[in-house]
């Protein structure tokens, strides 16, 4: 190499990490989507709520590890974790509309279409 | 059904208009972006390349000239560059035989079945090398392997041999397979390769021979 | 499976037809995986078959197979629900059995001609007769015009019976998508000597294929069989759906800019294919929190009522379903955020990433679902009221989906190697291909892909042979 050209650039002992970090964010998004998920359903109780938050927590570091290491703009950084932030109120949201709409169309008891 | 307090969040309506809503939207952004991309990546003309004007996807006469590609620090990525004329074949081609050659060469890279092996603009099946920029690979260039193993004085003439005659020439226990591509389907591919090596990929690949320490051998 | 017409408990003669297309859908299934085989030795063994049957070909059937059994289970699996769905029978199953024949002759002589005659001379005679070497859309341009025919004729059939009968939801996402999904497929119908014009559009076809119409249609079935076999109450399946549609075309469509970061196309689209790429997976999740949540949801009713059994009516396709919901996830969700965006694609388009994402994304995301629509299919035709998992269907979902995951995580590490090496160090030459194809690493990582292969086409054969039998044994133990 003769000359040195500044740009983002991965070097590549770094690429084990990011594809790694990228795995996590998704694993991490559904253990905190599952947690809430088995808690809210009444598998186990819902202490068990907080270490989903945990691992939204753990999730959202991910995504900022992630955001540095493939060397994001700054401004992406931050709007990715607006999302996260956003993600955070979806499982709520989520469950709210599984409740209301149980009530709407499952309260009745109308055995209306049971053709098989 | 006769539930009081109804909200606008269980309602079926409502995220059937919703989901057409959001399905209409990408649909026309998705189609308002193909015309706009449609106009970037159309061929551009003899003309342009006379008058040094950069297209995305140069004129098929891009074959006369050299071609390199080198870092944009505009860009922050390597960008094709098209340098000064070369003769293809030993010969400068006219706007119409160049794209004649061209046709000839991308119709012949389907009928062989390039892409099931290789992969070409990345896509394609990956049990050989990628094509994008094949044209200005190392191992084609004047010190490279390639031109001493069949015997030609040119670039364009080993790579027209070596596709006539791949398994003469092997590189590798795995081979390219004879596929019965004949002299002037050969000089057609090689215009397609090359046309091809011409196209601005926004930089894939990325850092494309730096091991050889040249990125614009020819 | 072959005497599931003879015996004819079907209510319909479009779940008759729906049974024709089940049929060939397996036996192509089985031709794609020993061309995977073929194919899988090949990257060991560069001398097995070379110039008589070289890889081209093989993959070029492999993965042809993989869509052409796809679109049959997809044709299939429509027409068994039309009349479920609409209460009225199918407007012209003759014509759409005549379509059928006209379908399988024509896959059956194109695989021939791919099969004996491989390649032709660089014409256009060649194109219209041979293939047109344009991955997944080989077909010759006389069979293109085929499928059309013929889809025409599937689709008039969907349609016209739509319009006389009842107007589900179910029936509604699956009517506008199919229109949309057969209409794409002309988008890859044409010649151009500009190859980025050429990718741009074949990925109009099989980018808004396999990530946008294929999943809704495959949201399209669970909604369906969730209703049919665990008994979930239609209008919050259906609401769901729409939400699903909504989260799979606003994201899907859009995110079609990932395959347009490297082609020639401009660089607006590095931004709209990253951002909306990264929204693909929330659908999935979406899905998957949906499918168990209703599960678990009919399960406890049905114990509220002091039932003991299970709700599930049909053990074998439920498992299927279930893996899908695990499986569209890891495979589309997982294996595809990694590598979508275009700061990492840019070391991994092109790599062996790529067909580990395409080889865990196909099956868990389409073949599951279709092979649990096989089952579904089988109970109707045998007529059983509660089909259970045997041996052989255990074996056959245990073998194939352990065999997909063993053949994804090789090509994984196969794909990191080639990342590393061929992209990240030696800069994607002729040169850096064949040094990173040659590492212990990579060529270990090859040999536990062709072994993990084997075990999938065992895990096929378990499941061959339980869609063979299990009607009659179902039926048998419930006489």
């Amino acid at each position: 190499m003769n000359e040195l050209i500044v740009r983002p650039e991965i070097t590549p002992d770094m690429f084990l990490p990011i594809f790694t970090i990228s795995t996590l964010v998704l694993v991490f998004g559904v253990a905190y989507a599952a947690t809430i998920t088995l808690a809210k359903m009444g598998y186990f109780s819902k202490k068990w709520m907080n270490l989903g938050y945990l691992f939204w927590a753990l999730q959202t570091y991910s995504l900022y590890l992630l955001s540095v290491w493939i060397q994001s703009e700054p401004f992406t950084s931050k709007v990715l974790m607006v999302t996260m932030l956003a993600y955070l109120f979806i499982p709520h949201l989520y469950f709210r509309l599984i409740e209301d709409s149980d009530r709407r169309y499952d309260s009745g008891n109308n055995i209306a279409e049971q053709k098989n | 059904m006769a539930n009081k307090n109804l909200s606008v969040w269980t309602s079926i309506p409502f995220w059937r208009r919703s989901a057409a809503w959001v399905t209409g939207f990408a649909s026309i952004l998705l189609i308002w972006l193909t015309f706009d991309t449609l106009g970037q990546i159309t061929m551009g003309t003899d003309d342009d390349l006379k008058n040094g004007v950069t297209k995305r996807v140069p004129a098929a006469t891009v074959i006369n000239y050299k071609i390199g590609y080198e870092m944009s620090t505009k860009r922050g990525h390597e960008v094709p560059t098209i340098g000064e004329k070369e003769p293809f074949f030993g010969k400068e081609w006219s706007a119409d035989d160049a794209a004649d050659l061209l046709h000839l060469g991308k119709l012949t890279s389907q009928t062989k079945n390039c892409m099931n092996c290789h992969t070409l603009l990345g896509n394609g099946a990956y049990y050989a090398p990628d094509l994008t920029k094949a044209w200005i690979d190392p191992a084609w260039s004047k010190t490279g392997p390639m031109m001493a193993m069949t015997g030609k004085s040119t670039k364009e003439e080993a790579i027209a041999e070596f596709l006539q005659h791949p398994s003469t020439y092997p590189t590798h226990a795995r081979m390219m397979p004879e596929l019965g591509i004949t002299a002037d389907e050969a000089k057609g591919l090689v215009a397609f390769l090359k046309h091809m090596s011409s196209i601005d990929t926004n930089g894939f690949p990325r850092n494309f021979g730096k091991e050889e320490g040249s990125t614009n051998a020819h | 499976m072959l005497t599931s017409i003879k015996e004819n408990h079907l209510t319909n003669k479009g779940q008759e037809l729906g049974m024709m297309y089940f049929r060939v859908a397996i036996i192509l299934f089985g031709a794609q995986l020993v061309m995977g085989l073929i194919a899988a030795i090949q990257f060991l063994a560069p001398g097995f078959l070379f110039e008589l049957f070289d890889f081209s070909v093989a993959r070029m059937v492999h993965i042809n197979a993989l869509v052409v059994w796809m679109l049959y289970a997809m044709i299939g699996a429509t027409y068994m629900m039309l009349t479920d769905e609409t209460g009225h029978e199918g407007v012209a199953i003759g014509l759409g059995k005549l379509g059928f024949w006209l379908l399988t002759a024509a896959v059956t002589v194109v695989v021939l001609v791919y099969i004996i005659v491989q390649v032709g001379p660089g014409t256009e005679a060649s194109l219209w007769l041979i293939h047109e070497g344009r991955e997944y859309i080989e077909a010759p341009r006389w069979a293109d015009i085929g499928i059309v025919v013929v889809v025409l004729i599937f689709y008039f059939n969907v349609f016209a019976t739509y319009m006389k009968g009842e107007k589900t939801g179910i029936m509604t996402v699956m009517v506008a998508n199919l229109l949309a999904l057969a209409g794409l497929y002309m988008a890859g119908m044409f010649y151009t000597d500009n190859i980025s014009m050429d990718q741009f559009w074949w990925w109009w076809v099989i980018h808004l294929w396999v990530e946008a119409t294929w999943e809704v249609f495959v949201g399209t079935l669970a909604a369906y069989a969730l209703i049919k076999i665990i008994g979930a109450k239609r209008e919050i399946v259906e609401m769901w759906l729409w939400i699903e549609v909504l989260m799979l075309f606003g994201s899907g469509i859009l995110g079609m800019g990932h395959h347009y970061f490297w082609i020639g196309t401009p660089e607006y689209w590095w931004e709209i294919g990253a951002l909306f790429s990264a929204l693909e997976p929330v659908p999935l999740i979406a899905m998957f929190v949906h499918v168990l949540y209703d599960w678990g949801k009919e399960q406890g009713i049905a114990e509220g009522r002091g039932e003991t059994a299970s709700v599930i009516t049909n053990g074998p396709a439920m498992a299927w379903i279930v893996t899908n919901a695990f499986g569209n996830f890891l495979g589309a969700g997982i294996w595809g955020f990694f590598h979508t965006l275009p700061q990492v694609n840019i070391y991994t388009h092109g790599t062996q990433f790529t067909a580990a994402h395409g080889h865990l994304s196909f099956f868990g995301a389409y073949a599951t679902i279709l092979i649990g629509m096989m089952y579904y299919g089988l109970q109707r035709a045998y007529g059983v009221q509660r089909m259970k998992l045997t041996f052989k269907s255990k074996m056959g979902i245990f073998l194939t989906t352990f065999g997909v995951m063993g053949m994804t995580i090789a090509l994984t590490i196969a794909g990191y190697e080639q990342v590393i090496v061929e992209r990240g160090e030696m800069g994607a030459t002729w040169n850096a291909f064949f040094v990173a194809q040659n590492l212990p690493w990579y060529v270990q990582a090859q040999m536990w892909r062709a072994i993990m292969g084997v075990v999938t086409l065992l895990g096929f054969i378990y499941l061959a042979w339980d869609l063979l039998t299990i009607g009659k044994v179902s039926k048998e133990a419930e006489a």
